[in-house]
């Protein structure tokens, strides 16, 4: 285990700890805003992210160069806020996971007529909106469907929030579905 | 062919949207979308709300103060470049024949769009390495009378620095450093509590900027920002330089301005 731990850092020292840096900081941006629509404000967000790349430096030897950096660096802010803000899990907000079956939908007539109001209401749906009603969604929902919008794959978002790939599957189809309701309230 | 339900098919509109469902499945997918309603309502509306979250949801960037302070916490990682955007689902069929029509176009347009882009965010970078850095100065001094002459020996070409520095800018240090390939000379200066950077190198080979191009004494110079910097970049005869500074846009041109070749 030394000489591998050894090797390892060796090989960073070789690649330059300069260059993940680099990197890492390219990031700040894209974890920032991840960690705005966590914690909910600018100054937790600011916290989030500083020690997020405080504990990526301690723990740089750990990557390894080759695999997805945002998502490793994904992976230790979301559990950074877990650790920090774990009291919000038993403080579930409205929309969470298990709100809304995203398979019920769609075949009464009058869920028709509300589905064609639906896609006319997501065409002019502006950005205020879409952030209060993703702000509302429980954390594990916002996670998900941000992970996704950053362009992780299935197994990369499985891999951060520390679950299997199907329930990443799952998870995303429920807070989606969460996300239009939430949308659908708002407009009503 | 094997029918799909419509619990199926809802489970893979995400995957069709990002285009990595298998062909097959794709096939039984889009068979499916034809003969039921309800999942083609869903699939547009799944379209719409990708596309509400990837163009309209705001996206809060990390503040400049953080972005410094996380520079200076990681040896050497002043050099930050933008991340890539993140993917828009909802664009990829447009991409591909985006992708096609681009491949037609000459290679030099495209390498037009960067022209002066890598010298601004090189600029930045020295200029994160100077307040980032314990120790920034090589040589700490009260006029340029002192500084230059250091310079003397540690670079293969004599730094032109019009100006001297006064009350408003005075002068910190110099240091050698690195502009792209090249050494450069980097000379501090000061505007009340913000370190202005001033890079000068050989002008010589270098990609400049063609675009926001101005009157900067009598120099064209382009001025801009990048990362919450202003900077400006001027030639004067062989000579190249590069002022960057988190002070006030105006008052970095004004310090330009003295150091420009006179109008």
């Amino acid at each position: 285990m030394g000489e591998a731990y050894d090797d390892r850092m060796a090989r960073w020292r070789r690649s330059g700890d300069d260059e993940l840096g680099r990197e890492a900081l390219a990031y700040a941006d894209t974890l920032y805003n991840l960690a705005r629509y966590l914690t909910r404000n600018a100054a937790d967000a600011e916290d989030l992210v500083q020690e997020t790349y405080v504990r990526a430096l301690a723990a740089a030897h750990q990557f390894t160069p080759g695999t997805n950096l945002k998502a490793w660096l994904f992976r230790i802010l979301r559990n950074t806020f877990v650790s920090q803000y774990r009291h919000e899990r038993h403080n579930p907000t409205r929309g969470g996971l298990d709100t809304v079956d995203p398979t019920a939908q769609g075949a009464a007539p009058e869920q028709w007529l509300r589905g064609d109001l639906e896609l006319d209401r997501l065409r002019k749906v502006v950005g205020e909106e879409i952030e209060r009603a993703l702000t509302s969604l429980s954390e594990e929902a916002r996670t998900v469907i941000l992970l996704d919008l950053e362009g992780l794959t299935e197994v990369e978002v499985a891999q951060v929030v520390g679950c299997a790939v199907g329930t990443v599957k799952s998870r995303l189809a429920r807070a989606r579905a969460a996300l239009r309701e939430q949308l659908r309230d708002y407009q009503r | 062919m094997t029918l799909m339900t419509c619990e199926d098919a809802r489970t893979l509109l995400l995957d069709a949207q990002r285009g990595r469902l298998a062909p097959e499945a794709r096939v039984q997918l889009d068979a499916h979308l034809r003969t039921c309603a309800a999942c083609t309502h869903e699939e547009a509306a799944e379209q719409l709300l990708s596309e509400a979250l990837e163009a309209r949801l705001p996206q809060h960037g990390a503040p400049p103060g953080l972005k410094r302070r996380l520079a200076a916490s990681w040896p050497g990682a002043t050099a930050a470049p933008a991340a890539p955007a993140r993917p828009r689902w909802w664009l990829v069929p447009g991409l591909a024949v985006a992708a096609m029509l681009l491949l037609a176009l000459p290679v030099y347009y495209l390498r037009a769009s960067d022209r002066g882009a890598v010298m601004v965010a090189e600029a930045v970078n020295d200029h994160l390495r100077v307040i980032s850095s314990q120790h920034p100065l090589d040589i700490e001094s009260g006029g340029m009378h002192q500084v230059k002459p250091w310079f003397e020996g540690r670079l293969d070409f004599a730094p032109v620095v019009r100006f001297l520095g006064d009350q408003d800018f005075p002068l910190q240090g110099g240091a050698v450093g690195y502009y792209l390939d090249r050494k450069a000379a980097v000379f501090v200066f000061h505007r009340r509590l913000h370190a202005i950077s001033l890079l000068v190198f050989p002008a010589e080979g270098l990609p400049w900027p063609r675009h926001d191009l101005r009157r900067v004494g009598g120099a064209e110079a382009y001025v801009g920002a990048s990362r919450g910097f202003n900077l400006v970049l001027w030639r004067d005869g062989e000579m190249g330089y590069a002022l960057v500074s988190d002070v006030d846009a105006s008052e970095l041109v004004d310090l330009a301005t003295k150091l420009a070749p006179n109008a």
